[in-house]
């Protein structure tokens, strides 16, 4: 009887220090899987490539318009990419007294600057960028009616003759705001505001330059323009660095 | 996710909405009108403008009368539109426009017209210039010959242009003079 109460003593005891060492065990084990699986979060580093989608959304909605934009980007360092665009617009614009159409190509180049801070495993994008743009162009006056302030005689004259000017150019400089946001695994979408300033502008048309192609629409007396763009873009990874 | 479509299409839809058109200020220099001084004849000079007493404007054709000059008052100059999608304009001026009700004050049907008309023939070659994108194009006239319909009664007496090769360009100066 004595004896067997002390054998289940002991063998008690011997179970709990038993537990007590894989008990122990178990946690220098753990402890030593941490230090050792540090996670490391690579970023992807590629060629993004892809299109401004409000220009055929306005294609379809605005007889006055047509436009395509291809867009690309590639990542340099963490936070700076070189990107361009390249498109094509056609656009009439008119009022009551003038009608004219700007048809042309134009292509941008420059850098974009990653202001976010991304949490863990996202690469997200609010970004500022710079670009110069140029495009080539023609103007084309479709038609206009003299402008009077007297309307004693009516109607004014009007005339459709088409005249049209080839060859014009232009260049620019624009500041980019805008964000891109991972929606699927590689692909982004982004909506962005530019600001430009044109530097030279090729107006040798006798009707002017109501709108330029890349550039938008201009305005009398200031070199200013503005544009925004919707862009989906997908991202082709071709190496992981360390964040 | 719907969130941010929503986001993306607000701007969209402003920019379509908002595109205005520009308008043209009422200060830019547009078409200008042809303006005729009206000076003495005995004199002969430039410096001595002479009113014409209840002058009136009208057309030749349907008698329609420009607001400015309806016979009521007196002027020393007088300003006309012309025609910008033809090369002739033709206007009655009135001198000492008056309505006789013929001793008949309460019937208006055997009124008539008293005072001197003489029919002027505007001609002229137009050229249109651009302006602005608000304003669009102006007409401008060049080549301009005034002549007076002879009627045996003329007050016109001499009409003559400011400049050799008168151009209507603005409306800074009188264009053309008559003396009467």
């Amino acid at each position: 009887m004595k004896k067997t109460r002390i054998l289940t003593y002991f063998t008690s005891i011997l179970f709990l220090l038993l537990f007590c060492v894989t008990a122990m065990a178990q946690e220098q084990k753990t402890s030593s899987k941490k230090t050792t699986d540090t996670l490391i979060i690579k970023q992807k580093y590629g060629l993004r490539l892809g299109a401004d989608i409000s220009k055929p959304v306005r294609s379809l909605i605005d007889d006055e318009y047509k436009g395509f934009e291809i867009n690309g980007d590639y990542r340099l360092t963490k936070n700076w990419y070189v990107a361009g665009e390249l498109g094509t617009e056609e656009k009439t614009t008119a009022n009551d007294f003038l009608s004219t159409t700007a048809k042309g190509s134009y292509f941008k180049v420059g850098f974009d600057y990653n202001m976010y801070n991304n949490w863990l495993g996202m690469e997200n994008m609010i970004y500022s960028g710079f670009r110069v743009g140029a495009s080539t162009f023609s103007q084309q006056r479709n038609s206009y009616t003299v402008y009077n302030t007297d309307q004693f005689w009516t109607p004014q004259f009007t005339s459709e003759d088409i005249e049209k000017v080839s060859g014009l150019s232009s260049v620019w400089a624009e500041l980019i705001l805008g964000i891109k946001a991972e929606v699927f695994s590689n692909l982004f979408v982004g909506i962005q505001a530019q600001l430009k300033y044109s530097i030279s502008e090729d107006d040798s048309a006798s009707f002017g330059n109501n709108y330029i192609p890349g550039f938008g629409k201009t305005y009398d007396g200031s070199n200013i323009g503005v544009g925004y763009g919707y862009t989906v873009s997908y991202l082709i990874p071709i190496f992981k660095k360390n964040k | 996710m719907r969130k941010i479509i929503a986001i993306l299409l607000l701007p969209l839809t402003l920019t379509l909405s908002c595109e205005r058109d520009d308008i043209c200020s009422e200060e830019t220099p547009t078409t200008p009108h042809l303006i005729i001084a009206f000076l003495d004849l005995t004199t002969i000079t430039l410096e001595n403008p002479k009113n014409v007493t209840k002058f009136r404007v009208e057309t030749v054709d349907d008698m329609r009368v420009l607001d400015d000059y309806n016979g009521a008052n007196q002027t020393d100059k007088v300003v006309l539109p012309l025609k910008t999608n033809d090369s002739v304009t033709k206007f009655r001026l009135y001198k000492d426009y008056a309505i006789s009700n013929n001793g008949t004050p309460d019937d208006t049907s055997d009124d008539f017209i008293t005072g001197n008309p003489d029919i002027i023939t505007i001609s002229y070659a137009t050229e249109n210039v651009y302006v602005s994108r608000a304003c669009g194009y102006k007409t401008t006239y060049k080549n301009i010959t005034i002549t007076v319909e002879d009627d045996g009664d003329n007050w016109i007496q001499v009409i003559q242009p400011v400049n050799d090769n008168q151009t209507i360009e603005n409306e800074e100066n009188p264009h053309f003079n008559i003396f009467h």
